[in-house]
């Protein structure tokens, strides 16, 4: 019962903080499955290219995944002969500045603005990915699920080296 | 970084009929001479005239190692200026895409210019009387490069003031660009959607070689094309949604790729005939109707009935004509490469096309395509290997000696789609463009 917003819609803001720290733990852990089954059936993982995209059709994405995408990048991500996953990824997130922005009771939905930062190793060296993200929950009686997982890089519009981890 | 150790660079000791020495890729020396007598002569590609629709709009890129600046004047025309100002030399555009009230103004002294690079103004005019300073003098104004090219909104442009006119220079891939403009129902394109940047540890030559390669999917790919094939079998009964039939594609046996053509011609360039059939959807169907009701039926059939994989433009950029897909290629260093994609629309297409390239787009060309990263990880491996002292040459010798003068429309030379024809064929323009004596002159590359 800590933390800004009120209770009384059902958005605790402590078990809010704590579905992120577990999404992101789970990333870390390479458990992608579990972390697959955190959207909803249609939920969206979504990375846009532009400051301050739109939106994820009429213009290109970093990434723009449903399940079935994703899921096919975890069983790539799992193949011996995954070449670039030699060694594999190996990456640490930490989610702060956890801030509710929107609240919709009658929907059981909240939009959640974070910063992270994920630092990742793998075949050439180290390197830091960070940004904004935006979640947007939906509540349902086995906990908060994804609808939405929104990352802006702050350098989306930059030179990348093949990004394969979700971020 | 490890070199060989050849005394001086012999670029005629570099390249074989069917092998070429590791220096080509490894060698700063030889990256420098690549700077001076390819980049520094070649057509190269600069950008799409759509990216600076109105006057006063500019794009900044690389040609070689000079930065440079593609503008749009009052009168419409396109220029393509050293971003330098002749004050004091700071870049004068900002990097990337943007617009300025009619004049360039150095960030520095504040030196105006007009788009073409004509100096306009120069503060503490008072200053400069009595000294050999003079407004009119062409050496004050942003410097022009050697010539520039538009053909259908494409500009390339070349440092060199004198050389193979641009007309010669695409004569054998000319069909390519007209292809990916006719399939437009407005007979025109234009950039959309934003840019994909992605870094190679690798040298340039690599990535040109893979463009056209059909021996490396079956093995570089093998985990995104199992990936794909085990969500489809476990999930779908074996179905292929559009996502997945791309990325599917790089399985096909061995056979489906040696019956594909590769064609060859001279100054580097080649296409490969396409992978994918255009799909029959209502979509495919819609956009068919835009383009038979702009050009009439049979027509529109036959610009569609010209299906290619990735066309190569050597040295500067790759379009892929079936999927409104462009990279453009700038070497960085020997072991650097950086990559651009651009997606265009089809104007006077439907919407949902644009949309279908960008989910294409997004598979295939983006910095996260689970495609992409494991050609983007053997460039690598390529590099390093070459770096040791391991073995001094690289083989092309699949099919050599077996290319055929083609007869058909565009001429050039054709190969088996498993051929290392492409390969072979950029190395000649490669010594060519590299060897003093016989820069490549019009109708003279002999491919
Ligand atoms: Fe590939």
């Amino acid at each position: 019962m800590t933390g800004p917003g009120s209770p009384a819609d059902g958005f605790v803001y402590d078990d809010i903080r704590d579905f992120l720290n577990l999404e992101a733990r789970l990333l870390d852990q390479r458990k992608f499955d579990e972390w697959n089954a955190l959207f909803t059936p249609e939920g969206m993982y979504w990375v846009p290219l532009a400051d301050q995209q739109a939106d994820p059709v009429n213009h290109l994405s970093l990434v723009y995944e449903d399940a079935m995408m994703r899921e096919v990048r975890i069983n790539r991500l799992r193949h011996d002969r995954a070449w670039s996953q030699q060694p594999r990824s190996r990456t640490a997130h930490s989610v702060s500045c956890i801030v509710i922005e929107e609240r919709y009771p009658d929907e059981g939905r909240v939009v959640v603005g974070s910063s992270f930062m994920m630092s990742e190793w793998r075949s050439f060296g180290l390197r830091t990915l960070a940004g904004l993200y935006t979640h947007d929950l939906v509540l349902s009686g086995d906990g908060y699920r994804i609808a939405q997982k929104r990352v802006d890089l702050i350098d989306s519009e930059g030179v990348f080296e093949p990004i394969e981890v979700f971020i | 970084m490890t070199q060989a150790t050849l005394p001086l660079i012999d670029i005629d000791a570099l390249v074989r009929d069917d092998e070429v020495h590791r220096d080509c890729y490894v060698s700063n020396e030889v990256f420098d001479l690549e700077m001076e007598r390819i980049f520094g002569q070649a057509w190269v590609y600069v950008g799409h005239d759509s990216q600076i629709p109105d006057a006063g709009d500019y794009w900044t890129t690389l040609i070689g190692r000079e930065s440079v600046v593609m503008t749009r004047d009052k009168q419409g025309e396109v220029h393509v200026l050293y971003n330098r100002c002749p004050h004091k030399g700071a870049r004068i555009a900002p990097e990337g895409c943007g617009h300025v009230k009619g004049l360039f103004r150095c960030p520095y002294h504040a030196w105006t210019f007009n788009m073409d690079g004509q100096l306009r103004g120069v503060p503490y005019r008072e200053g400069y009387e009595g000294t050999s300073f003079d407004i009119e003098d062409p050496r004050f104004s942003m410097r022009k490069v050697g010539r520039v090219a538009n053909y259908r909104g494409f500009v390339f442009a070349s440092l060199a003031e004198e050389g193979v006119s641009f007309e010669s220079f695409i004569a054998g891939v000319k069909s390519s660009l007209d292809n990916f403009c006719d399939r437009a129902p407005n007979g025109t394109v234009s950039v959309a959607g934003g840019v994909f940047r992605v870094m190679q540890r690798s040298n340039w030559k690599v990535f040109f070689e893979n463009l056209n390669d059909t021996g490396h999917p079956i093995a570089t790919h093998e985990s995104s094309y199992r990936a794909a094939r085990q969500y489809s079998n476990e999930k779908l009964g074996g179905e292929m949604p559009f996502q997945l039939h791309i990325i599917d594609g790089n399985g096909a046996p061995p056979k489906f790729w040696s019956d594909l053509d590769l064609h060859a011609f001279d100054y580097g360039h080649s296409y490969m005939t396409a992978i994918f059939k255009a799909p029959d959807d209502p979509l495919s169907q819609a956009y068919f109707q835009s383009l038979a009701e702009a050009k009439g039926e049979e027509t529109a059939k036959e610009i569609l009935s010209v299906n290619r994989h990735n066309t190569i433009i050597y040295p500067s950029c790759s379009p892929h004509t079936s999927f409104q897909q462009w990279r453009v290629i700038r070497p960085i260093s020997p072991d650097r490469t950086l990559v651009e994609i651009f997606t265009f629309r089809l104007d006077g297409a439907p919407e949902e096309l644009l949309q279908r390239t960008f989910i294409y787009s997004n598979v295939v060309n983006s910095p996260s395509s689970i495609v992409m990263t494991d050609d983007v990880h053997v460039y690598a491996e390529c590099q390093k290997g070459l770096e040791t002292q391991g073995g001094d040459w690289v083989s092309q010798h699949r099919n050599a000696g077996q290319d055929q003068p083609y007869e058909g429309a565009d001429g050039g030379v054709i190969g088996v789609g498993s051929s290392e024809l492409p390969i072979r064929n950029q190395f000649r323009a490669w010594h060519q463009y590299m060897s003093d004596a016989a820069r490549p002159a019009d109708g003279d590359t002999g491919s």
